[in-house]
């Protein structure tokens, strides 16, 4: 299924002002659980099942965590290490999800034209196109050195946590600020910073689905202030 | 973006320094949030160690940075990063507040200058504060929330010892101190290997 940016922009929206506001009733834990549900199913339309399995399982074990093995009385270190990373996992999993979907799922030539339709300035949209872009190369690029350090028996940098952090950040910073580069060289070719407006291949339209996804999310929305603050 | 000359208005080239150094900043804000959820005091923390960390990727960053509204962008990308990862807007006008100044104090040097450079870093590094304003603005009932959330209350009596509105004042200074201080020490990083390496 081929849904427009804007749509998913949309979705990121709804789901990072959802999450801000903390469930605190079954119910709303319920509404918030099926709003997670949402970009896992549409992670599953686009058969990324690695990932959506993936986060699921995690999704779900910190949710039995945080609720049947911890509770307020909880105290030590063991149950605190659990309260923050179930707590971590709980809070962010969500975002986490829909972010991943959206990063996944969009060309970064339909996100330009979609940021572009939207009017935003072409610093803003250049910019978080390639921060867009270069999670996955920072991921990359980063295990790859971790792999050379082993190779070479350095990994843990003599166990000075100075060295370690110098050993992984140096290398990291050389090979971004060559794909920095590289990747100006290749965006100018494409036109970038020109002075004329620039068009796409990509029609943007909201279909179907889009409006479906827009109305759901919105209604979610709608709930969780009603029944949080109304009701 | 800025009115300025046209030889110092922003590049496309520009954008993309910018985009490449922001998600390597965030990249280290969100390894070290992930050990703040070991321990509330680690949380705490943050303004320690980030700033030390972060400035390295900074300082070369300070170095190409050579033009009015690339701080402030990199400010502006962040608040849309942390908004996205479910921090909440609370942050947003701290974040690019800061960015906006440690711009302005950038240019007063022209850019070139160390001592402004450092300052400005120190003044950036304030944004990290902004991590902890869903704790202080409405610490009571995100207290509750916590604790009706999952959370033991232990963790959350830790939280609020370690941050409340009466230690942020504290927590910003340090954030201010250790930029200036991760400052320095970048700046050493960065002319150790990127200097001699001609990158810079």
């Amino acid at each position: 299924m081929k849904l427009d940016p804007r749509t998913k922009l949309y979705m990121i929206l709804i789901v990072s002002a959802v999450v801000m506001m903390s469930a605190t009733t079954p119910f709303l834990w319920a509404v918030r659980i099926i709003m997670t549900l949402i970009p896992v199913i549409l992670l599953i339309i686009e058969k990324k099942y690695t990932s959506a399995f993936g986060f699921t399982f995690l999704y779900i074990a910190a949710l039995v965590l945080t609720f049947v093995f911890l509770s307020e009385e909880s105290t030590g270190i063991f149950k605190s290490l659990l309260t923050g990373y179930s707590g971590i996992v709980v809070q962010f999993m969500p975002c986490l999800i829909t972010a991943w979907y959206v990063v996944r799922t969009t060309k970064i030539d339909e996100f330009m034209s979609a940021m572009q339709r939207m009017h935003l300035p072409d610093g803003i949209t250049i910019s978080l196109a390639v921060v867009m872009r270069f999670f996955p190369t920072i991921k990359e690029e980063y295990s790859s050195i971790s792999d050379a350090m082993k190779m070479r028996g350095i990994s843990f940098g003599g166990g000075n946590a100075a060295k370690m952090v110098e050993y992984r950040m140096i290398p990291l910073l050389f090979s971004c600020v060559n794909i920095g580069d590289e990747l100006s060289a290749a965006a100018i070719t494409r036109g970038l910073g020109g002075t004329v407006k620039r068009t796409s291949v990509e029609e943007l339209k909201l279909r179907v689905g889009d409006w479906l996804l827009i109305t759901a999310f919105t209604a979610v929305a709608v709930i969780f202030v009603l029944f949080k603050y109304v009701l | 973006m800025s009115e300025e000359k046209s030889s110092n208005k922003l590049k496309a080239k520009d954008f993309i320094t910018i985009g490449i150094f922001t998600a390597i900043i965030f990249v280290i804000e969100f390894a070290c949030g992930m050990l703040g959820y070991i321990h509330p005091f680690i949380v705490a923390s943050y303004v320690v160690m980030v700033p030390i960390v972060g400035a390295i990727p900074m300082m070369l960053f300070y170095t190409k940075a050579q033009k009015f509204g690339m701080i402030t962008i990199m400010s502006v990308l962040i608040a849309i990063i942390m908004f996205v990862a479910g921090m909440g807007f609370l942050g947003a006008p701290l974040i690019i507040g800061a960015g906006v100044v440690a711009d302005l104090i950038a240019k007063s040097g022209k850019y070139k200058s160390f001592k402004k450079t450092m300052l400005s870093n120190g003044v950036f590094n304030l944004w990290i504060c902004a991590n902890y304003f869903p704790v202080i603005v409405t610490a009571d009932s995100y207290r509750q929330d916590l604790i009706d959330g999952g959370y033991s209350a232990e963790y959350c009596n830790n939280l609020f010892l370690a941050i409340n509105y009466k230690t942020i004042g504290v927590l910003l200074i340090l954030c201010f101190v250790f930029g200036c201080i991760g400052a320095l020490i970048g700046k050493a990083v960065v002319k150790k290997h990127f200097e001699k390496a001609g990158i810079v």
